[in-house]
């Protein structure tokens, strides 16, 4: 009697199992078909090309600075969010691009677009080469903990360093920079500045996604989520990191020229321990290991921050903390995971297959 | 001479202030293999409790005794509450504390407004010695570090609970196997580290005045001074804390301040890149 019962109690047991599979396949198939990532993308860039149109002037200089802090979260969540590097010091390359830009600005009277903001990003490739190099490569692996470190703590001598040479204005940084310029036209704070920085984002957006989506990106999301068997394969482990971590430092040295010329000045904050941080923050709220996560958290978190900044500017920052501690918790995966599946952050890499596996004859 | 003096108990006494710091920094890392970031909040913390004793009119060292326990308390508490869930995961530790410092941070910041509070030294005056005057509480400081450091030894290498502490650091599973309860001990460490801290903070006080950041500046050279040292056992940190310590004293005598600075964090990570083991790589205590 009782063996029978258990019989049917593992027979009804089989049978859930076997429709609860064929529902859960069917909505992966269903989400398969429907893809959310490029919905959001598109709603994105839409609000973004908008924003200008419905906002006031003053708005509208703070939209910018959100997307060049944008530009420098995709930076650090290629590094991170892709490739499973700690990078607790990506100002470093944003504010010294900065520092590059100003003195250049300052003590040549270089403003030209096509010369400052590829002598930033060369500035902030450079750097990142050289830290990068120095932490990642190596006869034996470096371990996480240590490059988590070794970045923040470049950053921290960098933003000591920033504070008292003279050269670069000590304290103050350097002030009033001398505006972005191509021809006669100068970039000066407003629409024009915000659809110029608006369109490199969409630009270097789009070279991301290329990047993480190739048999590169697929390599790297090997490292991110087991090193050792990566580099068991074959692959130069190493090599790829220190390439990401280039590439990063790239993107944030072209953030920094830009924030340095859109705000006027620079000051040591923007190498330090506060901006590395502040990027972090970004990412982990948006949604590290996908590229519009970055955005997404760069816009919540300064936005709110806007808006909370003025009434409750002093429990802001707790606040703040207490949110990025419930995400770290309950949603390692970032907001964005509220919308997007698994399956979908993922993804699939490489060409795409000519015909659908599934679409049999 | 005389000049010579001064410097060397000006480098002295800076070393020991690091050592005190790094003391809790080192035995969590080392212990609980969690880099802890809000490590410098917990010194803040020991640092607002000590200003609030004395403003509110209580002797200072009511308030320097009380600062260990209460932030010990927070520390277990906390660990209980959220450190636990990052034990398998060092970088989502660090972002996690990371994320608990910036609240103790803004909230103490909240609380005094952004001045810098002055607490006066429990133990005033100098010690003179022929024509050399020397710092009483800061002499003070010195005694105490040497007394904690020594306290530390012996309750990690004299005492069963430093020897449960020790069994579980080493092999948790097998610490479990053998009747350890990890979680008790792992709280009873990071408590313990916490409490550290707290007293840290309690006793530079009176030297660094307060302010929000007092923490955040010590946080790196912590982190700094235990990878030199090298993770894992109880002297490595403290040798690293040393060296930073006195490195970082030193070098401003020799050279500019800024250079001095900088070349200190340079040294240490190129020291660690080509041994990364640290100083001292044995197990040890």
């Amino acid at each position: 009697m009782g063996a029978a019962k258990q019989a049917v109690h593992a027979d009804a047991g089989g049978e859930i199992d076997v429709s609860v599979v064929e529902r859960t396949a069917a909505a992966g198939r269903a989400t398969a078909e429907r893809k959310i990532l490029p919905i959001v993308e598109g709603v994105v860039l839409v609000a973004a090309l908008l924003a200008p149109l419905v906002l006031q002037d003053y708005l509208t200089v703070f939209a910018t600075r959100v997307i060049i802090l944008a530009l420098f979260a995709l930076s650090f969540d290629l590094v991170w969010g892709y490739a499973g590097i700690m990078s607790f010091g990506q100002a470093l390359f944003f504010g010294s691009a900065g520092y590059g830009v100003a003195l250049l600005a300052r003590d040549l009277d270089i403003t030209n677009i096509f010369l400052v903001l590829p002598a930033g990003t060369l500035i902030g490739l450079t750097f990142a080469l050289l830290l990068g190099g120095f932490l990642l490569l190596g006869r034996h692996p470096s371990s996480v903990i240590f490059v988590s470190l070794g970045t923040l703590t470049g950053s921290y001598a960098a933003d000591r360093l920033a504070r008292g040479w003279y050269y670069l204005g000590g304290q103050n940084g350097i002030p009033s920079i001398a505006p972005m310029s191509l021809g006669g036209y100068d970039f000066t704070e407003g629409p024009a500045f915000y659809y110029l920085v608006l369109g490199i984002l969409v630009v270097v957006y789009l070279l991301c996604r290329f990047l993480v989506r190739s048999q590169f990106g697929l390599a790297l999301a090997g490292l991110r989520e087991n090193e050792q068997r990566i580099a068991f394969f074959g692959y130069k482990a190493q090599h790829l990191k220190a390439i990401i971590f280039t590439i990063g430092g790239a993107i944030a040295g072209l953030a920094g020229s830009l924030y340095a010329f859109h705000e006027g000045f620079v000051w040591p904050n923007m190498v330090g321990v506060v901006v590395s941080t502040q990027v972090v923050l970004y990412v982990l709220f948006g949604g590290s290991g996908t590229l519009i996560g970055a955005v997404i958290g760069t816009v919540i978190v300064e936005g709110v921050s806007f808006w909370l900044s003025d009434n409750y500017r002093d429990i802001w920052p707790i606040i703040l903390g207490l949110l990025l501690l419930l995400v770290i918790l309950f949603r390692p995966l970032g907001l964005i995971s509220f919308v997007l599946g698994e399956r979908e952050r993922v993804g699939s890499f490489g060409a795409k297959p000519k015909e659908k596996r599934n679409a049999a004859p | 001479m005389a000049n010579a003096f001064v410097a060397a108990f000006e480098i002295l006494s800076f070393g020991a202030i690091i050592v005190l710091i790094v003391l809790g920094l080192g035995i969590i890392a080392s212990m609980m293999g969690i880099f802890n970031f809000a490590q410098g909040e917990f010194v803040l913390l020991g640092a607002y409790i000590t200003y609030l004793a004395y403003a509110k009119g209580l002797p200072i060292w009511a308030g320097m005794v009380a600062a260990p326990v209460v932030v010990g308390a927070l520390g277990f508490v906390l660990e209980a509450l959220i450190i636990r869930r990052f034990y398998a995961a060092p970088i989502v530790a660090m972002l996690g504390t990371y994320a608990l410092g910036l609240i103790i941070r803004e909230s103490v910041r909240g609380l005094i407004g952004g001045f810098y509070l002055t607490v006066p030294e429990p133990i005033g005056g100098s010690i003179d010695i022929g024509a050399m005057h020397i710092s009483a509480w800061r002499f003070t400081i010195i005694v105490i570090t040497l007394l904690v450091m020594a306290g530390c030894y012996l309750l990690l290498s004299r005492t069963s609970f430093g020897l449960r502490m020790r069994a579980t650091l080493e092999n948790p599973s097998l610490a479990r196997a053998s009747g350890i309860s990890t979680p008790l001990m792992y709280g009873a460490t990071f408590a313990f580290g916490s409490a550290l801290a707290g007293l840290a903070g309690a006793l530079i006080v009176p030297v660094f005045s307060l302010y929000a950041d007092l923490g955040l500046r010590f946080l790196i050279q912590g982190f700094v001074a235990v990878m030199v040292g090298g993770v894992g056992s109880f002297i490595g940190p403290v040798a690293g804390a040393g060296v930073i310590g006195t490195l970082s004293a030193a070098l401003p005598w020799v050279m500019a301040p800024v250079v001095a600075d900088v070349l200190v964090f340079v040294l240490a990570i190129v020291f660690i890149k080509f041994r990364p083991q640290g100083l001292i790589a044995g197990k040890g205590v």
